[in-house]
């Protein structure tokens, strides 16, 4: 890595020698205007949410907020479904941790021992539903012939265990030392004492990697949630924001017949909120990943690295 | 037996009884992928049958209705069948035609950069659609569309009228093709980026001493050494022409464009799971997965012949 890095620099200084001045410009212009295409949208979100609820129904503020207006965001805190929208989303995201992690240890590990029998079979055994799947209908089924069907079990178990990772895990395992085993087993330790004691504290890299992607995955995925689950109350953040940013759900006409001028207004404020809340959601449940991805990204761009050796 | 014999016997026992603990750990998992990977796979039987819900996918005592190539006959016929198809393919190939180099050519571009830090910035911000969840970017995707929203702002500009685009059959290969493109260039740079990283920079330094400049280095040194990686990339896209991301679409879409949007994907969930055909749903499904493996198989192939690189 070490090495990597000084020949990156080395190569840096090189350029600066190498190219000249106004390709430079042009270069850090040309990524200047990508930034600003990747960036805007959700800038322009945050923006809308804190300018007043007229600005943000007419959609016609574009840099600055005008004024600070937390009115959507203190309606969205007291709303008590998203809270709870939130909190499955926890617990989806926590036992799919957990389950995944140890699912694959216990699967990586034995197929790192050289001379297990049948491991080839076990591998393919592991390939084939990389390659073809059921499809949506068969897997349906499944789910509801188990019994699982609208309850938070047809979102954990069935996620439990994620094919790819495992693979990941034992590129990883494969890549250590066989010695680290063999010292342990003139000790006298199994394998069960191995993979524990040895093994899981030396693998804190991989762990990381998969620990970021299942958390990401589980918290944007809304899928298997949408046909698995008509409950809404066991129904996982992202399923409560389709319905309010995407189906629209939430109810906008309130402005009736044989109303005073006061109650319009009131209405028409309300109709206003309503608007704007779906830009003070969007930041409220996309803030805890804006925060928290740049200080990941090593691990991702690591993950993607591991995902592409060929086998 | 003599003690050689004993000992061999005595240590294939040992091995015997470790593998057994290996397999027992794998148990859980294993029996795990069975359930839900395998188990489906066998499902796909119903493709074949005209399933009731209720009915087990095989039994022998008569009850299972079988039909053959039923589902598959009427679904080619049907009518929709040449919109699907036409859809999915121009949705994928818009989508291949420009995600497939867009992040090619922001990895060359990002390579040039000559400041350290905003190389850096540059990459980070690029990342960041990836991690924005597919139901907030078609949320914000649909309310940039609608008839207030910024794209009309933006197209006032230009004197073009206002109008919702939601709903516009025409405007949709472009909405789904641009905010696909939008939300995966800058992590589908993160490959190539880290193969051009690894690139021996002697390699410059003999070229710049030859007199090349920076874009002869980039067409004769960088493009071919990340080759193998864009193959990769070219081969698993043109095996995922059928797949168009039917989880975007089923956000982005409503009956006003269904000329123009409807996919396999988005069919299957809407014929087979809303309205219950489920023996046609799944023969539908299998129909695109089956020509998917080819196209992936076909690839794979051409790479080979062509570059003596592929995945297999």
């Amino acid at each position: 890595m070490n090495g990597q890095m000084g020949n990156a620099a080395l190569r840096h200084r090189n350029r600066i020698r190498n190219g000249s001045r106004v390709a430079d410009a042009i270069i850090c212009c040309v990524s200047a205007v990508l930034c600003f295409i990747t960036l805007y949208p959700m800038y322009y979100i945050l923006v809308l949410s804190l300018s007043s609820p007229q600005a943000a129904a007419t959609m016609k503020v574009y840099f600055v907020p005008d004024g600070l207006y937390l009115d959507s965001y203190a309606m969205l805190v007291k709303n008590s479904q998203i809270w709870r929208a939130y909190g499955n989303t926890l617990i989806y995201v926590s036992s799919e941790l957990v389950l995944r992690l140890v699912s694959c240890l216990l699967m990586a590990y034995p197929l790192t021992v050289k001379g297990l029998r049948g491991r080839k079979f076990v591998v393919i055994y592991l390939l084939i539903p990389m390659y073809f799947g059921g499809g949506m209908i068969p897997n349906y089924l499944l789910i509801t012939k188990l019994g699982m069907y609208n309850t938070m079990w047809a979102l954990i178990i069935p996620g439990a265990i994620s094919i790819w990772h495992i693979i990941l895990m034992r590129t990883y395992l494969t890549s250590l030392p066989d010695s680290l085993r063999e010292s342990a087993f003139i000790d006298g330790a199994n394998h069960f004492q191995v993979l524990a004691y040895i093994y899981t504290p030396v693998v804190k890299p991989i762990i990381a990697v998969i620990s970021i992607y299942t958390i990401v995955g589980v918290w944007n995925s809304w899928f298997s949630s949408m046909i698995y689950q008509t409950n809404t109350k066991i129904q996982p953040l992202q399923m409560y924001l389709r319905r309010v940013l995407v189906d629209m759900e939430v109810d906008i006409s309130s402005v009736k017949s044989g109303m005073t001028m006061d109650e319009i207004a009131a209405a028409v404020k309300q109709n206003q909120l309503a608007h704007q809340i779906r830009y003070s959601m969007i930041i409220f449940t996309t803030l805890p990943v804006l925060f928290t991805y740049p200080f990941f990204q090593k691990h991702f761009v690591k993950g993607v690295m591991l995902g592409s050796l060929k086998e | 037996m003599d003690r050689k014999e004993i000992l061999k016997k005595s240590k294939r026992r040992r091995i015997l009884r470790e593998h057994a603990q290996l397999y027992g750990m794998m148990a859980p998992v294993l029996i795990h992928i069975f359930i839900f990977s395998y188990v489906p796979l066998y499902g796909i039987l119903i493709a074949f049958q005209d399933y009731f819900p209720g009915a087990s996918f095989l039994s022998f005592s008569g009850n299972t209705h079988w039909v053959g190539l039923k589902h598959l006959y009427k679904f080619v016929n049907s009518i929709y069948f040449g919109r699907l198809l036409g859809n999915t393919i121009r949705l994928s190939l818009l989508n291949l035609a420009f995600g497939f180099w867009i992040p090619i050519a922001f990895a060359l571009l990002v390579n040039e950069i000559p400041y350290r830090k905003y190389k850096k910035f540059v990459q980070t911000a690029s990342y960041l659609p990836h991690f924005i969840s597919t139901v907030i970017v078609a949320g914000m995707v649909l309310s940039f569309v609608s008839k207030d929203g910024l794209v009309n702002s933006v197209l006032s500009v230009f004197g073009v009228k206002a109008q919702a685009w939601n709903v516009k059959a025409k405007a949709f290969p472009t909405i789904y093709t641009t905010t696909n493109v939008w939300k995966s260039f800058g992590w589908g740079a993160i490959l190539y980026l880290s193969s051009i990283s690894s690139i021996d920079p002697n390699l410059y330094e003999a070229t710049r001493i030859d007199g090349a400049n920076r874009w002869q280095q980039m067409i004769h040194i960088t493009v071919p050494l990340i080759k193998n990686t864009i193959a990769i990339n070219l081969i698993m896209s043109i095996g995922g022409i059928l797949g168009a991301n039917s989880e975007l679409i089923l956000l982005l879409y409503n009956a006003n464009v269904y000329k123009t949007a409807d996919v396999f994907g988005t069919y299957v969930y809407r014929e087979g799971l809303l309205s219950g055909s489920f023996s046609f749903g799944t023969m539908v499904g299998l129909f695109t997965q089956i020509i998917n493996f080819t196209l992936v198989f076909g690839a794979n192939w051409l790479s080979n012949k062509l570059t003596d690189f592929g995945l297999w």
